[in-house]
């Protein structure tokens, strides 16, 4: 065998496994077919969105509250073309960042098109074609942006999110099928540079697998920058003519809605991606949506390969499949992590950014589980009045008797950060009351968490 | 099935009957039995459809989340039972955790000791199916699984917990989630007992779980130093160690003593092991039996020969009819009635001032059981029949071997007869079974020369032993008892006539 591991997939997952084999002392390849790695997440994904997010969240700024804050500028310009040369700086500066760090672990990088050629053999079409055999495979394919059967994405006016990334010049009117995280975020990022955003959305609210709350407050917000919301909305068609698409959609009651555009973003989510990589030839299982069937383990019905983030089932989130890289990495010297997957964090990083661990309060209605809510506003606090960042609030759930949190819900300035102590708190399955206890730097953001907590333990916030 | 919670003072009810029996099929919703607390009455309903399995009696008092009945869901989907008696059907993905706690096993017993687990943390249990062994100062019960789902072990082996402690919990597996079952009282997150424990006694955090997994260590067997009872990382590192002085095994790997004389004396190594419950309580019994009684013994010896004729006559007949064999237990407690009778301080005991004198005969057998000697008892032996007797001997050593035997089967007694003869003992000198007064010793029978009607003859001799506590049993009584015993059983006619 050329090595002991080999790692299809150079995303979060794949490059964080293949750094942790090598940590372990295995011989260590990873393969990538794009010429820079990464994968999803630094390339078109996270980085490059928080990229545009970050330089649209500043113009929007300069538009809107340098004045009170005492700034007094001229008319700022969205100079778009050093935007998207910015952010494709921060990729390459991140990608080779990856580069190194497999250089550093001695893991040497192929490039080129995966695919088995027999259980422990693996194929690379790149500039030549080679083969590479190993003992161990991590299959981390990742995924990429689903569409709809009668959608045509030309990728020119009908664009995914790889496309919106990449764009010459800001929407005058975007519209975006599909009210998930990735609508949402590349929204912000073109309603703050200046066009008009409608999102149609099938469900009868935006970001559906978070708290109801985050949902309403988020759609609050993004409506104040300039998002019109069609939710409850099928959308039935998408047609091009020139610079004009025009996507119709129909709500329950059939009525039909019309939105003409000039682009199109199709975000409806992202499907498991494993086309070429010859799985059927070596007989790995997928599932009945097309992902890598694994066990608990991890491990496909091959023992010796193994398959991490988005080409399996669970949520799609870089910081999953980087767990996951992690965890099949060390069981494979028998060591035995675990990995609590209802505390994999979600976060949406619109301005406000929201974010959330555990268990919604829907969630736990449909449980029966008999709990109690405490929430505080960013308004009562006096470090988001400092900031002029006001809107957004926290939200914990607490066990009704034990007062053990269940799920934290934060949308407001820096919520993507501040989750981080969410998770902390219910690794050790912290109780309200302990949080409430404990002492937050004032004046901070945190301290809505701390007021929020005693909230919900005794309904004895302090600053409201 | 649980106790609900029914009221916010009220922490135990009292099960005043049952409207279906044990083993009967019940309906989802359906009224199945009445439970009594001290301020109101109130119907408890099956909370799935299936067959129900009593798991206390009418009458019986019960914790709040005390263990009432099981059911066993008959159709297809197997249902678990999920303590929020609220609860409705799971959407996918979502997964219940059913906590279950130490049911009350007895009228006095406080705390019972978690003595082994038939399965281990992370396996899949089936609703029903033993998971542990649950052991109390009386009795070994079996602990069954109250949900089909991934088992949590947080009471490790040896683990002692209160009546209502958390034992472990179920991870109710997403295909058998629970039906719709809606009983309107508050769920039992909110009164489990268990809460008062604390929830998070025996949580791991992540690094804490991965070192102990790759221990094998249960997380349940670490006493977490944490705040609240979590198990600190360094709590994990040092599980091992703990894990040595816990698990006899291991221990024999020894413990030197002296290591400057070690080298060239072999063997020195020792082993030290937790006591158990049942081991504990009959440590402490003894040592008060001899510290608050004046106990002594007499003797006498017991010509065994009309007793083997006799059996070696009738052994086969006896066998055909009644299927069981004709053994000296039989002789022994027919013997014991007719002299306790006979010489009522025998079978008395004292009660504080007053002497109370029973007019049955209860006749507690000591058993060696593996955990230790247990004593169940004969009911009303005066009355059985021989065949009745050795009946009663059997069913109840079985179940004495098995750890199987009931708390009422071992309460009581008037007098105890135990047989050292089996072990080989020659003569020993019982300890009283405690409040009893007495306790008869049977010993080995051996081939002597004794002398009969001036001549030396061998015969079959058994020496028996009465201790008595002589507070209540003056010397001419116990003499006499044994003196009578010794006559009963070298005539065994004398039994048949009562003479």
């Amino acid at each position: 065998m050329d090595y002991q591991v080999i790692v299809i997939g150079s995303g979060p997952g794949g490059y964080v496994a293949a750094i942790r084999c090598a940590q372990l002392g295995f011989k260590t390849a990873i393969i990538e077919k794009y010429n820079s790695l990464g994968g999803t997440c630094l390339n078109v994904g996270c980085i490059p969105s928080k990229a545009l997010l970050d330089s649209s969240e500043h113009f929007h700024n300069a538009t809107h509250t340098f004045k009170t804050h005492g700034i007094d500028i001229s008319v700022p310009k969205v100079n778009f073309k050093q935007m998207i040369a910015r952010k494709s700086d921060v990729v390459s500066q991140n990608t080779d960042g990856i580069q190194y760090l497999m250089k550093k672990n001695k893991i040497d990088v192929f490039n080129g098109l995966a695919s088995f050629l027999d259980p422990h053999t693996v194929q690379i079409v790149g500039k030549e074609t080679q083969s590479i055999t190993g003992e161990k495979i991590i299959i981390a394919t990742g995924s990429k942006p689903a569409t709809l059967p009668f959608i045509k994405v030309d990728k020119k006016r009908v664009i995914t999110s790889t496309e919106a990334l990449e764009l010459k010049e800001v929407p005058t009117h975007l519209v975006i099928i599909g009210g998930g995280v990735i609508g949402l975020e590349l929204g912000s990022v073109y309603a703050r540079l200046g066009a008009k955003v409608s999102v149609v959305e099938f469900l009868d609210g935006i970001i559906p697998n978070m708290d109801k709350t985050m949902s309403k407050e988020l759609q609050k917000s993004l409506k104040g920058i300039g998002f019109d919301f069609y939710l409850s909305h099928k959308v039935t068609g998408v047609a091009v003519k020139g610079k004009e698409v025009t996507v119709t959609a129909e709500n329950k009651t059939s009525e039909i809605l019309s939105l003409k555009g000039d682009y199109c973003l199709v975000s409806i989510g992202r499907k498991a991606h494993t086309e070429g990589l010859g799985l059927d030839k070596i007989g790995v299982v997928l599932d009945d949506r097309g992902r890598v069937a694994v066990d608990q383990h991890l491990k496909t019905n091959l023992d010796h390969i193994w398959a991490i983030g988005d080409v399996i089932k669970g949520a799609m989130l870089a910081h999953k499949a980087e767990e996951e890289g992690v965890f099949v990495a060390e069981q494979m010297v028998g060591q035995q992590p675990h990995i609590h997957y209802n505390l994999i964090p979600g976060v949406v990083y619109t301005w406000p950014e929201v974010a959330s661990v555990g268990a919604t309060e829907a969630e736990l209605i449909q449980e029966k589980r008999p709990i109690k809510i405490g929430k505080f506003p960013y308004k009562a606090l006096g470090r988001a009045r400092a900031s002029m960042d006001i809107e957004g609030l926290v939200k914990i759930i607490a066990d009704a008797s034990t007062d053990e949190i269940l799920g934290i819900h934060i949308i407001g300035a820096r919520a993507a950060d501040m989750i981080a102590a969410g998770v902390t708190a219910m690794e050790f399955r912290a109780s309200a009351e302990d949080v409430a206890r404990m002492s937050h730097a004032h004046p901070t953001y945190m301290e809505a968490v701390k007021e929020a907590c005693l909230s919900a333990t005794e309904n004895r916030p302090i600053h409201m | 099935m649980k106790v609900p919670s029914v009221g916010e003072s009220i922490s135990e009810v009292t099960v005043s009957q049952w409207m279906k029996n044990d083993g009967d099929h019940v309906e989802i919703d359906e009224v199945i039995c009445e439970l009594e607390s001290d301020k109101a009455t109130f119907e408890v309903s099956a909370e799935i459809e299936g067959i129900l399995k009593l798991k206390v009696g009418a009458g019986d008092t019960v914790e709040i989340g005390g263990l009432l009945c099981v059911i066993e869901a008959s159709s297809e989907i197997k249902e678990a039972i999920v303590p929020d008696v609220k609860s409705e059907k799971l959407t996918g993905g979502a997964v219940k955790t059913i906590q279950m706690l130490v049911p009350t096993v007895g009228e006095s017993i406080n705390e019972v000791t978690i003595s082994n687990w038939a399965k281990a943390s992370g396996d899949l249990v089936v609703l029903d199916e033993v998971i542990a062994e649950i052991e109390s100062d009386k009795a070994t019960f079996e602990l069954t699984a109250e949900a089909t789902g991934k088992l949590e072990i947080l009471a490790a082996d040896g683990t002692t917990l209160e009546i209502g402690g958390l034992i472990c919990q179920i991870a109710v597996t997403d295909e058998v989630q629970p039906s719709t079952a809606v009983i309107p009282s508050e769920s039992d997150h909110a009164t489990t007992p268990a809460v008062s424990k604390g929830y998070a006694v025996g949580h791991a955090p992540p690094a804490a779980t991965k070192i102990l997994a790759e221990k094998g260590i249960s997380a349940a067997a670490v006493q977490g130093t944490g705040v609240g009872g979590r198990i600190t990382k360094e709590d994990a590192m040092n599980a091992q160690l703990q894990k040595v002085e816990s698990s006899p095994k291991e221990q024999e790997k020894s413990i030197i003593n002296d290591p400057v004389q070690s080298a060239d004396q072999g063997e020195r190594s020792e082993q030290r092991q937790k006591m158990s419950p049942l081991r504990k309580t009959v440590a402490k019994r003894l040592v008060s039996v001899k510290n608050e009684t004046a106990m002594l013994t007499t003797f006498n010896e017991v010509n065994m020969q009309p007793i083997m004729e006799l059996r070696k006559k009738y052994k086969e007949s006896f066998k055909a009819k009644y299927e069981v064999g004709l053994g000296f237990m039989s002789f022994f407690t027919k013997a014991c009635c007719v002299a306790l009778q006979d010489w009522p301080a025998v079978n008395a005991k004292i009660d504080g001032d007053e002497i109370i004198y029973s007019n049955f005969c209860d006749v507690s057998i000591a058993v060696s059981a593996p955990k230790g000697l247990v004593v169940p008892v004969i009911r009303n032996a005066e009355t059985l029949s021989f065949e009745q007797i050795e009946r009663e001997v059997v069913r109840l050593a079985t179940k004495a071997r098995e750890n199987k035997l009931s708390i009422p089967e071992m309460t009581g007694g008037t007098f105890t007869i135990t047989n050292g003869g089996i072990f080989g003992s020659m003569l020993s000198t019982p300890i009283i079974n405690a409040p009893q007064s007495a306790i008869l010793g049977m010993h080995n029978i051996v081939q002597r020369p004794v002398v009969e009607d001036g001549e030396i003859v061998v015969r079959p001799i058994m020496y028996v032993a009465l201790s008595y506590d002589h507070r209540i049993i003056d010397g001419r009584e116990s003499v006499s008892f044994l003196v009578r015993l010794k006559e009963l059983l070298e005539d065994p006619s004398r039994l048949l006539l009562g003479v």
